[in-house]
């Protein structure tokens, strides 16, 4: 009996192992396979979570747009160097006034099934887009057209949309006002054609790999929902000699702790950094970043007391250490932002905007405590009213969060509450004003500085500080009819100068994009501004 | 018998009518909503987006059209992800979820009496104490420690298993260790328990003094009183295993349902709430059901019916 039960525990202690080990059988197989395939180019990637959908106009994320900006094509793509090129039009020709855009597309521009890509199909995707019944959350990146916003808002009708198909390959455009960046603006997946013969036959095109009709590099070709998806070289596109992956899976893994894993076992090619290994991976020699179009900032609520005074905003501004907070507490490599508008756009003397407006809010304890000793006395403060620090439940936001309140008692003397709120109410709360000092963030929709600087017109929806001034709007409504470009960034360059004197936000970082790659992988193009290219990717 | 069931069934039914209201009406009481993020779309866009879900009706006309489309069993569209319906997702989801926790559970269960009954057999002897000392460490470690070490361990380290995902049985080993594990522990320390409490019963020692071998004492006569207390955890922790969990599910990459009860809070997708949380109602009211019955069949002593009973 004792030998019995001694026995029945050993089998016990490995039974969890064993019951499983059986059903093992079989696996090899498959892994068998994915060996003999070895000469075709398969690139293994991450996309983290599962599309929202692949209907352009819908899925309005990263998550989404990503992977769709590998399936279709707009009438412009974005280069290696971050400018337009182009793709689905072979040329085009911009009126005198810089308002009507003339597209002639390649006469081998062809959807997966076979169908020429035609202005009509243009037509039908960007009167898609702006019809309010789409419910697309991008729809505002189609006011740039003439008609655009009023038939989103119910003001006016689809035809009053000023886009046209001249013949089958010649698509028109005519804009509200000159804007040189609109080729670039096009680049995104909310401008891509949908095939009208398809999407007519089946509302419902784009939410299955069968269905699915893409122009672009590569082609749907299974799609498991939530689990993985697949993409293949696309034989239809016109320039397909410069495709050099025959694949793409994609995995659906939103723990980055696993992805890691995976990684380092070669089941994945890309990689994003977990957050707790960031301090040692990013020495690493297989990191790779690049820049993002994007502030992490903090928005002073100006209707609440104390921050309805510019300098005491100013004071609590350069009293943050932003150098201090991206060094050691974010630890992502990220820089440091004393400005609004991020690294990376070009003037048309071919400077860096950021460079030339310079540092406009940067770290000065002792002008700091001046100017709060100034705007306590201009409201006639005997102290500083309570002053609370809102961000979103979040490691990294609670760690900036703590270390500022660290900062404005090292450097102001003042005590500083933190709130730390549920990220869906904190956004409801946020756009209906009711924090005084909370945390934000923004990312570019298209590469163009005055994508940053409009956001801050009186009423903007992205403003959510409450601030506006007449001189600003009118500085932003100036650079938007301006066509010419030198006169268009010196407006903008004035605007950001304005907007950082008046702080109604605190500048903290700039976005980047940080992956590890893995060997041989080369060639995935992240922009600063658009989505991740794998038309020119290669693995060896 | 029959008479019970229907009872039952009908209680079930209200039960269930409960939480469906509680649920919506609690969700609904909560600050946020379904379109919201760090980028605002213009409020011609969002009125589109609330009339086409009738989140722009008074609550009470929302409820009624929620309860219509409920009896006909259709859970709606997710608000998030329009061209999926929580149907669809249901459908995608459980069969995977099921399959981790079915596996789970026969693993758990059968273990877990095993180190229970040798346990109780060498009461206080060195196998009791290594079966608890198992036991103990099965319910202090929580299942996402165990299955990061276990990645760590045996897909980085010693590439035994793979890391994550769900493809073949191979895939399946890592994840059914860290979530049977919990449930293991659970059912060991009950089954010990009710074991030692058993075997000093007189019709223990009456069935000794017959001269029955200890193999049929201890699977005939007293497991079946011992189980007792075991089928009580197990209604609850079936219903809770069997629907996906969130973490083991998130950590391995499976796509099962857990995710959707955890994102669907977050996002504020109301019709993916209502879905996931009527369901996991209903099968852990089934559960509970299957228990009651379980009971009648382990034990003659405890009557459903209360005629049979007097």
């Amino acid at each position: 009996m004792k030998k019995l039960s001694m026995l029945l525990l050993i089998i016990m202690v490995f039974a969890l192992a064993a019951c499983t080990a059986n059903e093992n059988a079989g696996t090899e197989k498959k892994e068998g396979e994915d060996k003999n395939s070895k000469k075709e180019k398969i690139l293994y990637l991450n996309n983290e979570s599962e599309p929202t959908s692949f209907d352009p106009v819908i899925g309005y994320d990263i998550k989404s747009w990503d992977p769709l900006n590998n399936l279709m094509e707009g009438l412009t793509r974005l280069g290696k160097d971050n400018k337009p090129e182009g793709a689905m039009a072979e040329d085009w020709k911009v009126s005198d006034d810089g308002k009507t855009y003339t597209f002639n597309l390649r006469k081998d521009a062809k959807w997966s099934n076979g169908d020429d890509v035609t202005a009509g199909d243009f037509v039908f995707a960007w009167k898609r887009l702006l019809n309010a019944e789409t419910g697309s959350g991008a729809a505002f990146l189609g006011y740039f057209i003439e008609g655009g916003e009023a038939y989103n808002t119910g003001e006016g009708t689809a035809d009053d949309v000023k886009v046209k198909a001249v013949d089958e390959k010649t698509f028109e455009v005519t804009l509200t006002s000159p804007q040189a960046y609109f080729l670039s603006v096009i680049t995104n997946p909310a401008f891509f054609p949908v095939n009208e013969k398809v999407a007519t036959e089946n509302p419902q095109w784009f939410a299955e790999a069968d269905s699915f009709v893409g122009n672009g590099p590569f082609n749907l070709t299974e799609w498991v929902h939530d689990s993985h998806f697949v993409m293949k070289k696309n034989d239809t596109y016109w320039d397909k000699k410069s495709v050099k992956l025959d694949q793409v899976n994609w995995a659906i893994i939103d723990d980055r702790n696993t992805a890691y894993q995976m990684f380092q076992k070669n089941e994945l090619d890309v990689s994003a950094i977990p957050p707790d290994l960031s301090e040692q991976l990013m020495k690493d020699d297989k990191v790779k970043i690049d820049d993002q179009a994007g502030l992490y900032f903090y928005r002073f609520n100006v209707t609440m007391e104390p921050f309805q005074n510019k300098n005491i905003r100013k004071a609590f501004a350069l009293a943050v250490d932003q150098a201090q907070l991206v060094d050691y507490v974010v630890k992502n490599e990220h820089k440091p932002a004393y400005g609004y508008v991020s690294n990376g756009f070009e003037d048309p003397s071919g400077k860096d905007f950021r460079e030339t407006n310079g540092d406009l809010i940067k770290t000065d304890v002792k002008q700091a405590k001046e100017l709060l000793e100034k705007g306590l006395k201009e409201e006639g403060y005997e102290k500083l009213p309570e002053v609370t620090l809102t961000y979103s439940t979040l490691d990294t936001h609670q760690k900036i969060a703590e270390a500022m309140q660290q900062m404005f008692k090292d450097n102001l003397g003042v005590e500083v509450k933190l709130a730390s709120v549920e990220a869906n109410v904190f956004a409801t709360d946020q756009k209906a004003l009711k924090y005084q000092f909370a945390r934000s963030s923004f990312i570019a929709d298209y590469a163009d500085p005055i994508n940053f600087v409009e956001n801050f017109q009186t009423g903007h929806p992205n403003n959510r500080t409450g601030w506006g001034n007449k001189e600003y709007d009118q500085l932003i409504k100036d650079a938007k009819n301006e066509k010419d470009e030198a006169k268009r960034y010196e407006l903008m360059y004035k605007a950001e100068k304005f907007l950082m004197e008046e702080a109604p936000f605190v500048p903290i970082h700039f976005y980047n994009q940080v992956s590890l790659f893995g060997e041989g992988v080369t060639d995935i193009v992240r922009h600063p501004v658009g989505y991740m290219e794998l038309k020119w990717a290669d693995k060896n | 018998m029959t008479s019970y069931i229907l009872k039952r069934l009908g209680a079930m039914l209200v039960t269930l009518w409960l939480i469906v209201t509680l649920t919506f009406f609690l969700m609904h009481s909560v600050p946020g909503s379904p379109f919201n993020e760090e980028r605002t779309t213009n409020e011609a866009i969002q009125k589109n987006l609330e009339a086409y879900f009738h989140l722009d009706e008074p609550l009470y006309v929302q409820y009624g059209i929620y309860m219509k489309s409920l009896v006909t069993f259709d859970f709606g569209p997710s608000i998030k992800r329009s061209s999926d319906s929580v149907n669809a997702m249901l459908e995608r989801g459980f069969p995977i979820s099921f399959e981790l926790g079915f596996i789970t559970l026969v693993t758990a269960i059968v273990s877990g009496l095993f180190l229970g009954i040798i346990a109780a057999l060498r009461h206080n002897g060195f196998v009791d104490y290594l079966a608890m000392t198992i036991a103990v460490l099965g319910i202090s470690i929580p299942n996402f420690v165990l299955a990061t070490l276990l990645i760590q361990q045996l897909a980085v380290t010693y590439e035994i298993f793979p890391a994550a995902t769900w493809q073949s049985p191979m895939h399946m080993v890592l994840p059914t260790l860290a979530l049977a594990t919990g449930p293991m522990a659970i059912i060991a320390r009950l089954t010990r328990a009710s074991m030692l409490e058993v075997l000093t019963q007189d019709y223990i020692r009456t069935a000794k003094a017959k001269g029955l071998s200890p193999v049929k004492i201890v699977f005939k006569h007293a497991l079946r009183n011992a189980m007792l207390p075991v089928v009580t955890v197990l209604g609850t922790l079936a219903a809770s295993i069997l629907t996906g969990t969130f973490v083991i599910e998130k950590i391995f990459a499976i796509p099962g349902m857990g995710r959707y009860f955890v994102e669907s809070i977050s996002n504020r997708d109301y019709p993916v709430i209502m879905g996931t949380t009527v369901f996991y109602s209903a099968i852990l009211i089934i559960m509970l059901f299957l228990v009651d019955i379980a009971y009648g069949l382990l034990d003659p002593r405890i009557k459903l019916h209360k005629k049979e009973g007097r």
